[in-house]
């Protein structure tokens, strides 16, 4: 980028580092009020039954009991939900889940309330359960929600040129059936929540909440109030990675019934356990793909069946399975195509939206096969990128052409082999492949043969994964975000964005896009509370949109104020139109006269002069299209692209997979803060690698053995030797400055790098995430019979 | 907030812990590092979960620290994992023990977690067990009215369950001075590099005349049902000399002693190959 800029591009401390590193800084369970009681949840340990009734003798009297919460004291919608209203607040029916709540007890000690709540009767029926989404729309298959009439959560078609044709026209056609696992969002600050009821009738919440506008949204339906009446402010918030927003909704919603019941401030927070038992997690896939091409390695056609886990309830279900029938076949220009994308009601814990959200799936097929082929023709698995990639001018598996942004695929993928020295690693370990002797298990003791010399012990391979991504909502819906930015008298300035900081850094963006417009200082910038009752909606903090659209609009605010404050400097210092003003290091200066005044001082005259120099900047995204019915159109308004390399040592012996190196490339747009950019990669190629090699939410008949950290592992700064990130800083029109996207691009791509370069070592190749050591070894995954453990 | 539920003691010397135990019930429990008792009770686990009475022992400074003469080194029951990590007798002359111990947990972990707490309530998964093991630790163990010493592995009975009187304490741990020149290796695997449980631990001790196998000490963790040693192979490896073929026999007779206790497992499949091809790796490394 050849732009100018002062503070855009450089690497600046958060505004909230130090509170958080020093302990200061507020989370929902920080907050403490007078007369504020705990909760605790009535659950039973059924994956599918329904409830005849429920004995409160043993706790309706008991002191220590402040109130008992059911789904009779819900005001208005007893079912809520993002996008469908199917998840009870209160199961008074059934349980179609484990984590599904009955009631909730209120109470001063929340530890006498967990077991009290444990001497609750509940009399009910276990029902046949269904686990296998594989087995979902068959037609004797269990409804979980019989009033649908359907397991069927949803499916997105799409059709493109002429599939049938395209295999006809094809030297080879590959099939492949991939799977990938259930995970966990793992964030370190489990749900927490406070309402407090307030004198209108109406409620506040205080908690850890993604999505303060979608949480008022559905508590406004829970307690039938008008938004007026529910203002939702945001703690500051332990992670969520996607994971604190249907959940919260419904913790808000539990809270804020008992709260009105109670008539005094009640809080909810959970355990680890409690919070893996009933939170979404990432949605599994089935992926088969069948795929034609030529000798040379050019896609003729691909047809793409997707299914998705929805589990128990709808969640985001219809939006993170769109955006896998946009991404479906990876950034690659194909002729024919034809994909089905499904998701399903199981019994199963429920999933929704993710950081990734519904990309790293079909990343990890679509990568996977890639490589495959281009083993097949002999070619490299980057020139069989650099012959099908998306340029400018492409047309995707949605019929859109992609133009007016910087399409940087072949760039991206040019730049991580340069780094990597990509081909010739990988024809090296390519060639050092050797026939693994396989373990067969009714032979349990080895022969000779079977022990490996040790200087063939570790093999070393080289992969690479690349993706293209559609920023922000496109057509899930409207795309638009405000933002206010205040001058005080005195030059300080405060902000506040419709958008959410959930720990990702997006305030501090904003408040260097505001300074680089200001020409002032960071410091001089403070951002105010989030609270929905003083900003317009700016739709949620998702789909790596918050620098896209939060930048934008701040700064299009900031721009409003300039032009104001530019008119007082050229009335008082007497500028005339010819000459060319601008705001730097807290100074105003002009082409002709220099530093004229200060920032502050032009501040003060305004001031004096009565002009306002509050203001909301908006900004909405350009039109997309889409028909539901073939698949086609304009889905995103623009693009990001990504490329990781992944350099591994694997243990034939063990099958341990180490990660030596992965190399990041990726074109964000313009970065606004590079410390943060590169947090967001280091993150993100960890929590990747996490779903490459070693996470998985098993369960057994629904229910979840994983429940806290001591079984669901997560990687650790141990586990990956070195992380680098490398940004090609296209052009783009769109946004501030043209800044547009990083958090998921970072993370769908680790999992697919990896498992090609284990196959690059092997010269084995695996289908089922995660490479954890058994799938290594033995090619299968290995689980004990029952939940039981030992060490209990 | 954990509530542990528990009244918590803190004896300042020795005789007053032991009193405190001899006055107590099989509701006691005694509380060193607490990585396990605190989280064994916050999970539920019938191992902790009805002790009321913990009798914390990281105030005895009689119980801690280690020491070296002539015959042994003794260690102090109630010092850190992190402390014999850092410490030079450790480094010289236990070399396997220093490094079954810097895997254990975090570092974290290791600055809370005890020597004598890894191995008491003998999980199978125990990262020092096996390291100990080789060395023919000894553990010297008191009572308000009594004075034992036995070896560990006489000490461990059973998966979870040990020699230790509901009175009784292990004080220190005590390793012989060996008069042959053994050197060893110890391995352990994990499905991450840190925070890691064990999924094998094996631990190799052996004295060599040129290539003939004086003495050998062989001891594994996590795949057999407590940390053992495997006396049988032992005496099939000693005297004869360290091949190739040797290593690989060695291998495959501990694939089937492991076989022989634990029978099939839904584990073993991997386990079973892994611990003969890792073993074999680890008498490969001895023997270059």
């Amino acid at each position: 980028m050849n732009k100018d800029f002062s503070v855009v591009g450089k690497s600046l401390v958060r505004e909230d580092g130090l509170e958080k590193i020093t302990g200061r800084a507020m989370f929902a369970d920080d907050y403490k009020f007078d007369g504020m009681l705990h909760s605790a949840m009535l659950r039973i340990p059924a994956t599918h039954a329904a409830i005849n009734s429920i004995d409160f003798s043993a706790v309706i009297n008991n002191p220590s009991v402040k109130a008992i919460i059911t789904s009779q004291d819900v005001p208005a919608s007893k079912k809520i939900g993002i996008i469908k209203n199917d998840q009870p607040v209160f199961c008074d029916e059934k349980v179609v889940t484990p984590g599904d709540v009955l009631a909730m007890i209120l109470g001063e000690d929340e530890n006498e309330l967990r077991e009290l709540v444990k001497s609750i009767k509940v009399d009910y029926t276990a029902l046949p359960t269904l686990t296998n989404p594989a087995k979902a729309l068959e037609e004797t298959a269990l409804l979980i929600h019989p009033e649908f009439g359907t397991n069927l959560i949803c499916h997105h078609p799409l059709h493109k040129g002429d599939v049938e044709k395209g295999f006809a026209d094809s030297d080879e056609i590959l099939e492949q059936v991939y799977t990938t696992q259930t995970i966990e969002h793992a964030y370190i600050e489990p749900e927490a929540v406070i309402a407090l009821p307030i004198d209108n009738g109406g409620v506040k919440i205080i908690g850890s909440i993604q999505n303060p506008f979608s949480a008022r949204r559905i508590v406004c339906n829970v307690l039938n109030l008008p938004p007026e009446k529910v203002h939702v402010v945001q703690a500051q918030l332990g992670g969520s990675f996607g994971g604190k927003d249907d959940n919260m909704c419904m913790l808000s919603s539990r809270a804020t019934v008992a709260a009105l019941k109670a008539k005094c401030p009640v809080k909810i927070r959970y355990t680890r356990e409690e919070s893996i038992l009933e939170s979404y997690k990432r949605h599994p896939y089935i992926l088969k793909y069948k795929v034609g091409f030529s000798k040379s390695g050019k896609i003729k056609a691909m047809k793409i069946d997707l299914l998705a886990d929805g589990g128990a309830y709808c969640s985001m279900s219809p939006f993170v399975t769109w955006r896998s029938v946009v991404q479906a076949t990876g950034p690659y220009a194909i002729e024919n195509v034809h994909t089905d994308v499904r998701a399903v009601y199981t019994n199963n814990p429920y999933t929704g939206a993710m950081r990734g959200f519904g990309s790293p799936q079909p990343i990890f097929a679509q990568e996977s096969i890639m490589d495959e082929i281009a083993v097949r023709v002999g070619i490299t698995p980057d020139e069989i990128r650099r012959r099908n990639g998306l340029k400018l001018g492409s047309v995707t598996s949605t019929g859109q052409t992609l133009r007016d942004h910087d399409v940087n695929l072949i760039p991206v993928l040019d730049k991580a082999c340069a780094f990597t020295n990509f081909a010739s690693k990988w024809n090296e370990y390519k060639n050092k492949q050797e026939e693994l002797n396989g373990y067969i298990f009714d032979q349990p003791i080895f022969k000779d043969e079977q022990f490996i010399q040790p200087e063939k012990l570790i093999k070393k391979g080289i992969g690479l994964a690349v993706s293209f991504r559609g920023c922000s909502l496109g057509a899930e819906g409207l795309d638009q975000s405000s933002c206010f930015v205040s001058i005080q008298p005195d030059g300080k300035i405060v902000m506040l964005s419709g958008l959410a900081e959930n720990g990702q850094g997006l305030r501090m963006t904003l408040i260097m896009s505001a300074a680089e417009v200001l020409g002032v200082s960071s410091e001089k910038i403070t951002f105010l509370e989030s609270d929905t009752s003083k900003m317009d909606d700016s739709g949620p903090t998702v789909a790596s949109r918050g620098t896209l659209m939060g930048a934008a609009a701040a700064k299009n605010a900031c721009d409003l104020l300039l032009e104001k404050l530019e008119n007082v400097v050229r009335v008082e210092f007497k500028v005339d139109d010819s000459d060319f003003i601008s705001f730097r290091e807290n100074l105003v200066l002009s082409r002709k006269k220099g530093a004229i005044t200060k920032f502050d001082d032009v501040v003060k005259l305004a001031s004096q002069k009565g002009i306002d120099l509050s203001v909301i900047g908006r900004y909405k995204s350009p039109d997309v299209s889409w028909d539901e019915h073939s698949g086609q159109g304009d889905a995103y308004f623009t693009y990001v692209y990504g490329c990781q390399v992944a350099e591994v040592s694997v243990n034939t012996g063990t099958g341990e997979v180490y990660l030596n190196k992965i190399t990041a490339v990726h074109d964000p747009g313009t970065v606004i803060n590079r410390l943060g950019a590169i947090g967001q990669v280091y993150g993100g190629v960890t929590q990747g690698s996490g779903y490459g090699i070693l996470e998985e939410v098993t369960s057994e008949d629904g229910m979840i053995r994983e429940l806290n950290f001591d079984q669901y592992l997560i990687p650790t700064a141990k586990d990956i030797d070195e992380i680098k990130p490398l940004f090609l800083e296209g052009e783009e029109k769109y946004g501030a400055w043209g800044a547009k996207s990083l958090g998921e691009p970072t993370l769908e791509l680790g999992a697919a790098a990896i498992a090609n370069a284990v196959c690059n070592a092997l010269g084995k190749r695996f289908y089922n995430l995660p490479l954890n050591l058994e799938e290594v070894l033995l090619g299968r995954k290995l689980r004990p019979q029952d939940l039981k453990r030992g060490s209990l | 907030m954990i509530d542990l539920k528990c009244e918590v003691l803190t004896p300042n010397s020795l005789a007053e812990a032991l009193q405190y135990l001899a006055n107590n019930n099989e509701y006691t429990k005694i509380l060193a590092g607490g990585t396990d008792v605190i989280v064994g009770k916050t999970q539920g686990s019938k191992r902790f979960i009805d002790s009321n009475v913990l009798v914390d022992i990281n105030r005895i400074s009689e119980i801690r620290g280690i020491e070296e003469n002539d015959c042994s080194i003794s260690i102090g029951a109630a010092t850190t994992l992190g402390e014999i990590c850092n410490n030079k007798i450790v480094g010289e002359k236990l070399p396997l023990l220093k490094k079954a111990a810097s895997m254990v947990g975090s570092q974290q972990i290791r600055n809370r977690a005890t020597i004598a707490g890894n191995f008491v309530n003998n999980a199978p998964c125990a990262d020092t067990v096996p390291a100990l093991l080789v060395y023919d630790t000894s553990i010297e163990i008191k009572s308000h009215n009594s004075e034992r010493i036995i070896s560990l592995q006489e000490f461990l009975k059973g998966p979870y369950q040990t020699q230790l009187q509901k009175e009784e304490l292990v004080t220190r741990i005590i390793i012989s001075q060996k008069e042959q020149n053994y050197f060893g290796e110890f391995y352990k695997l994990g499905r991450r590099r840190a925070v890691a449980i064990s999924r094998l631990t094996l631990a190799v001790l052996i004295a060599l005349k040129e290539k003939q196998i004086l003495d050998i000490k062989i001891a594994s963790g996590a795949v057999t049902p407590i940390g053992t040693r495997f006396p049988k192979l032992e005496e099939f490896a000693k005297g004869k000399i360290m091949t190739d073929v040797l290593c690989k026999n060695i291998a495959k007779k501990m694939g089937e002693e492991v076989l022989g206790v634990t029978g099939l497992r839904w584990s073993s499949a991997y386990k079973l190959p892994v611990v003969q091809q890792m073993f074999y790796q680890l008498l490969k490394g001895i023997e270059r």
